[in-house]
């Protein structure tokens, strides 16, 4: 527990009641005494519109007891506003309530409220950094590599300081220690995508996107050889390919890259690829990347039916559950 | 899956002396090898953490023994229990989202049978509805709590399940609803959950909009540059992120914005090969139900989340042939019920409660039908038929864009016009 509940503190305060009352209400939560008490004092607190050190407090004691409680943190948020323009130090104030929110956010990991306070703190911040958000966040994706809050907000705080310099650097640090984190990758194409965008065209050349794109489908390719099973991997080279490609999925070679990890599969004929004889069929190494090759032959006139042997046997042997989405596609080759 | 079979039986023999012999049965030539080769040398939490559930839900979904049934009575027994008894202290987690457990086992119960949501559920259900919230509206999650827009969703679905009982749907405020919504509007196009301070994501779009069209308060105001917002949050993999900057897609945002979308009567507006392909990516050939983002475990609430996106796009007339209805009802009625405690659950090992019970339920509902639409400006006219070749659990049809019965839905948007 962070903040002791000192009921001393509150003598004067007449706690207002947190049940309806009703006779046979539904789903009625039995409250503990304590819950009650602190509860009723905040309702109480925030009908008087008191601004103080001691509803501060009090709202410490709530958000221990119950961190979804929205209202709370709204009242929380009027609080400090409040007093801090009568702190004499604003940017101190809010230092102090960043690190008791630091402390807040470690122990629950799954909460909603936390981040919208965060960004609310920093809006009335006169002088917030990156920096000052960096270790907290980088503790939180420690213990849970994929938490969507954390990296939601990262993203934001990153657009909100315009500082992209750690980025990269994060993403593949995550990569490096799971390459399947789906997180990661979203990320590194967030920041792939900021980069190269018309916004920062003061700073980046057209030299220096290419580079950086090209440098990008490598580290994929890398990415993907050492785990070719990986949807995440492959899903940011198709990124890659679809937006600055215009979905061409055979630029530079990049078909043979992935028919590597399909076996000779062009080279059955269509008896071999039944679902009767698929269990002759041999055993793969990546069944995104037949898709992968599916789709981008798919898009190519004379290519179409190398894409419909591939989508044939993704739907009989490599990705079964699929078979409706496979054969949709092959319907569509076909017309 | 051999593999993991054979992982399974060594770690219950050798490590954990399970008693209960292992059904051993021959392997069909197909599952003699996996068919993608594993790349073992390279073992992450990713993998390790899938590996553990795929040792809980492999023998349940091989199990010969095991019936894929849904156990009718014994949520009847959960739900009805819910509704009769006082919930432990425990749950005081929930204190600020009332009206989501009361949509919850309110949905759950109309979904099983209308009858067993009886009219004094429903006096209740009303009573306590506006006693959290005595001015009609906007509807908070506790009383003495401020509104919130997901509060406001689950209250007005509440009421909705509750059949106008008592003329309850007129003591509704319209006007002070549509004031708060276009008060937590965000100038970018999305909601504030709650004044001054809430989460600005895909989940206040949809919440505001649901809300709205239901109310029939839907202005010109309300939804200025919604449509920007949701197609921005689609990101490069097809699906939805929380909000409008690459947010990692997700089967909750995804639902939300392509629900939300689907009222706008503009899903024509978004990349919807992109949208199907990464729904249908989402089930696993193994567990056999969803997962909510790319390489993450299986979860039986994205039945509905990923299950409901892709009823909405079948109704709309983008494709029936989006996932694989018996492989989901498969995970859903060997993994996400369990004959000892009553109520549907996440995966094996997870404790059931009334959010998973709900979305699972209305998760397996969607397997059991085919969905049409009869007119695209009015989210409420979704049609259904049974499929054929299907098991059925005589659950009541959703209407996915709303989550909750297709003929509620359709009667409170007709009582408001």
């Amino acid at each position: 527990m962070m903040s002791e509940f000192d009921v001393s503190l509150y003598s004067d305060i007449e706690p207002l009641p947190i049940e309806t009352g009703l006779d046979n209400e539904l789903c009625q939560i039995m409250y503990t005494d304590e819950y009650k008490q602190v509860i009723g004092i905040a309702r109480r607190l925030i009908s008087n519109g008191e601004f103080s050190e001691r509803a501060l407090d009090l709202t410490s004691c709530v958000i221990d007891l119950s961190p979804a409680f929205y209202t709370i943190w709204n009242y929380r948020f009027n609080i400090v506003t409040a007093l801090m323009a009568v702190s004499g130090d604003i940017e101190a104030f809010l230092n102090k309530e960043l690190d008791w929110l630091d402390e807040v956010t470690l122990n629950n990991p799954k909460n909603y409220q936390i981040w919208s306070y965060r960004q609310a703190l920093l809006e009335v911040h006169p002088n917030a950094s990156l920096k000052r958000e960096l270790p907290v966040l980088e503790m939180m994706i420690d213990e849970d590599t994929k938490n969507y809050h954390v990296w939601s907000y990262r993203k934001w705080c990153v657009q909100k300081f315009n500082d992209f310099t750690n980025e990269f650097q994060f993403a593949d640090s995550l990569i490096e220690k799971d390459i399947y984190n789906n997180s990661a990758w979203t990320h590194r194409m967030f920041v792939l995508k900021n980069l190269t965008s018309n916004k920062n065209e003061d700073n980046w050349n057209e030299q220096l996107k290419k580079e950086t794109i090209d440098f990008e489908i490598e580290y994929a390719k890398q990415k993907i050889t050492l785990c070719p099973q990986n949807v995440s991997s492959w899903n940011y080279l198709r990124g890659i390919l679809d937006k600055y490609f215009d979905e061409d999925y055979t630029i530079n070679g990049i078909d043979e890259f992935a028919i590597q990890y399909i076996d000779n599969i062009f080279e059955k004929n269509e008896s071999e690829l039944t679902e009767t004889n698929s269990t002759n069929l041999p055993q793969l190494k990546s069944s995104y990347a037949l898709q992968f090759v599916a789709d981008g032959y798919s898009r190519i006139p004379d290519k179409k039916n190398m894409a419909i042997k591939a989508y044939k046997s993704l739907s009989i042997k490599y990705d079964p559950i699929r078979r409706g989405l496979w054969n949709h596609m092959i319907s569509k080759l076909s017309a | 899956m051999e593999r993991n079979l054979n992982r399974f039986k060594f770690i219950n023999n050798k490590l954990l002396g399970r008693k209960k012999p292992i059904i051993e049965r021959e392997l069909s030539s197909e599952e003699e090898m996996d068919v993608i080769s594993d790349t073992s040398d390279y073992q992450t939490e990713t993998i390790a953490d899938r590996n553990e559930v795929l040792k809980d839900c492999l023998p349940l979904l091989e199990d010969p023994d095991l019936e894929s049934k849904l156990n009718r009575d014994f949520l009847k027994m959960y739900l009805t229990a819910a509704f009769s008894l006082q919930l432990p202290s425990q749950m005081t987690a929930l204190d600020a989202s009332q009206p989501w457990i009361l949509y919850w086992v309110a949905n759950s119960l109309y979904m099983l049978d209308a009858a067993w949501l009886t009219d004094d559920h429903k006096k209740r259900l009303k009573e306590k509805i506006f006693v959290i919230s005595p001015d009609g509206g906007p509807f908070a999650g506790g009383i003495g709590q401020l509104p919130h827009v997901a509060a406001t969703y689950a209250a007005i679905n509440t009421l909705t399940l509750c059949d106008n009982i008592d003329n309850s749907w007129d003591l509704v405020n319209r006007d002070a609803i549509l004031n708060w919504l276009l008060s937590i509007k965000q100038k970018n196009g999305g909601f504030k959950t709650s004044f001054t301070v809430g989460e600005n994501d895909t989940r206040g779009v949809y919440c505001a909009l649901s809300i709205a069209s239901l109310l029939n308060i839907i202005t010109p105001e309300l939804t200025e540059n919604v449509l920007e917002y949701l197609i921005a949050c689609q990101n490069f993999e097809g699906g939805f992120g929380g909000c409008p900057q690459e947010d990692e897609a997700h089967g909750g945002y995804t639902f939300c914005a392509v629900a939300a979308l689907a009222i706008l009567g503009k899903l024509d507006s978004i990349n919807i090969p992109k949208l199907i392909e990464w729904c249908a990516t989402k089930q696993y050939n193994e567990e056999k139900g969803f997962c909510g983002r790319s390489n993450k475990l299986v979860d039986g609430c994205y039945s509905f989340w990923v299950g409901g996106t892709i009823a909405i796009l079948e109704a709309y007339g983008y494709g029936d042939y989006i996932f694989d209805h018996d492989s989901l009802r498969e995970y859903i009625l060997r993994c996400c019920q369990d004959d000892k405690m009553p109520g549907l659950r996440d995966k094996p090992g997870k404790r059931p409660d009334f959010y998973h019970t709900n979305y699972v339920l209305s998760g397996l509902a969607i397997t059991e039908y085919k969905f049409d639409i009869l007119d695209k400006t009015n989210a409420t006219s979704i049609i259904v038929k049974k499929r054929d070749n299907i098991g059925y659990s005589e659950l009541n049809p959703v209407n996915p864009i709303y989550g909750i019965p297709i003929d509620v839905a359709s009667k409170i948007y007709d009582h408001f016009r």
